[in-house]
């Protein structure tokens, strides 16, 4: 039997790269995924379970018993969004690995007292004690983009047209039927643009989940949700869309999802 | 003689007011405006009026155009769904400001004003919606510049200033059936160039200072200035007057998303 717990629960700062240091455990089989109190459409959520398909996304309800009685064999990695105590987790009284992931400037912080191990991770700012950024989800399931004005929304949020953003992470669906998955975070130069390897939805507005999550201080939620709707496509445009795609694709793929290409 | 070419406007008095400052300093005889007076900035009825009261010939711009004629616009007028939208807001509230002697003043306004051997326009001498890129092929400019009958063409609507000079132009021109043994004859062109005046209330160079040109008709010599101004007046203008403040935002960058600007093989269609 292993010394290691079966459980790794990660913490650190928004942006210093927690999900992708998980992220490279996670091609082995039969491994866990468990994002506490994120809610279904958490962008890291959704990104683990596109990336990873072997990978079992963990429902927030069933985790604390499923952990309570994980299997010898099994494994699962636990990432704690900044939001969370550290000090009040319920799955403190597990025996679990606590690494922390900080930035190399960062000597000393409640990460380093909580954590087992600490990863340095990437050269961000760390939020100051006492002033936390907020956190703004959008569901974006069923929109479609358009990719020009996508970018631009893009560049504006992330240079601070709709107030100070630390990090912000979104899957975004294109008209082609191609899902991308964009990372930003404050102190890493550019925006970060990673195709997700899903079958093309090419018939109707996709049923797949996405979702977008800005981190910041003083963000104006309503322009930026008000400047979101100007930057998606309309039923009709879609469909013109589709139709060119379609035909330049083929519907000969079409594969067992429904609207989904192959 | 020095003369001063300025384009692109929109509203912006005090881009404006610090160009016309810059001119004087210069030494320039003459001004020309290639037009869009309006359009996005908050002060469109006191751009035209320092315009008209300096008596400065000026081209109608595609901004002028649609507040004369109403939008209609070839797909080449905006680089997204997100711009159009905003354009649309910008149209209509500049529709809703502008005095009426000012629309009229803005219908009087000519495609293209000439002096000697050159040519201002907005656009292309093809129409103020046309964009000569720099990066357009240089078969398409010459052929736009023929058009115009001129040896130096001076646009605007870019918002970016350049300098193009085509050297050495030779058009070869096959007259009658490919095979009948008639030899090519062959055009020689004479120098022509060129010269985008950028944007004086819209920049989109990555810096909000105004851009204009000064071109010394004696030496032909062609130089960009860029002026910086006090662009925070214009954006507290712009949030006080009920436009987007996204607006004021691009503004204060450089980086004015003006219209399709990404395709120089694209031929307006309207």
């Amino acid at each position: 039997m292993s010394d290691t717990p079966n459980i790794t629960v990660v913490a650190g700062p928004p942006g210093i790269g927690k999900t992708t240091w998980i992220s490279q455990f996670l091609s082995a089989a039969g491994l866990g995924y468990l994002y506490p109190g994120a809610g279904a459409e958490a962008v890291d959520r959704l990104r683990i379970g596109y990336r990873f398909p072997q990978v079992s996304v963990i429902e927030e309800e069933a985790a604390l018993a499923l952990l309570s009685d994980l299997p010898e064999s099994g494994r699962v990695y636990i990432e704690l969004g900044f939001h969370i105590d550290l000090a009040m987790l319920p799955l403190n009284g597990l025996p679990c690995r606590r690494v922390a992931v900080v930035p190399p400037n960062l000597a000393e912080s409640e990460w380093h007292s909580w954590a087992d191990e600490v990863i340095i991770g990437n050269n961000i700012e760390t939020p100051q004690a006492g002033r936390l950024p907020s956190l703004w989800r959008a569901p974006l399931t069923g929109q479609v983009f358009d990719p020009p004005s996508l970018d631009e929304l893009l560049i504006e949020l992330t240079g601070g047209a709709y107030g100070q953003v630390i990090r912000l992470k979104g899957i975004f669906e294109l008209p082609d039927g191609q899902a991308f998955y964009v990372d930003f975070a404050e102190g890493i130069p550019g925006l970060e643009y990673t195709e997700l390897k899903l079958p093309r939805w090419l018939e109707g507005r996709p049923s797949r989940l996405s979702s977008l999550e800005v981190v910041g201080y003083d963000l104006q939620q309503t322009m930026i949700k008000e400047t979101l709707l100007l930057t998606c496509l309309s039923d009709e445009i879609l469909a013109q869309y589709q139709r060119q795609y379609q035909e330049h694709y083929g519907l000969e793929g079409l594969s067992e999802t429904k609207g989904a290409v192959a | 003689m020095k003369l001063a070419v300025m384009s692109c406007i929109h509203g912006n008095y005090e881009a404006l007011n610090a160009v016309l400052s810059d001119i004087d300093a210069q030494k320039a005889e003459q001004i020309y405006c290639l037009g869009d007076l309006v359009g996005y900035g908050p002060d469109p009825n006191a751009v035209v009026e320092m315009i008209r009261s300096l008596a400065i010939p000026t081209c109608q711009g595609c901004w002028d155009e649609d507040i004369v004629e109403g939008l209609n616009a070839c797909e080449c007028s905006y680089p997204s769904q997100l711009a159009e939208q905003r354009g649309r807001i910008a149209h209509e509230w500049t529709n809703d400001v502008i005095h009426p002697e000012v629309r009229e003043y803005l219908a009087t306004l000519p495609m293209t004003l000439r002096k000697d051997n050159l040519c201002f326009v907005h656009g292309s001498p093809n129409s103020q919606h046309e964009y000569l890129l720099p990066s357009m092929d240089g078969f398409a400019v010459l052929e736009r510049l023929l058009s115009a009958d001129a040896d130096v063409l001076f646009c605007g609507h870019t918002h970016v200033p350049y300098d193009r000079r085509l050297e050495d132009a030779a058009l070869s021109v096959k007259v009658g059936a490919a095979d009948n043994g008639e030899p090519l004859q062959q055009l020689q062109v004479p120098l022509k160039r060129i010269v985008n005046a950028g944007s004086v209330g819209e920049p989109r160079h990555g810096r909000p200072n105004a851009t204009y040109v000064i071109y010394d008709t004696d030496t032909t010599q062609v130089t960009l200035r860029e002026v910086p101004y006090d662009y925070h007046k214009t954006c507290e203008a712009i949030i006080e007057k009920g436009l987007p403040p996204i607006f004021a935002w691009r503004l204060a960058r450089g980086v004015e998303f003006a219209e399709r600007a990404d395709d120089p093989s694209h031929v307006c269609e309207r």
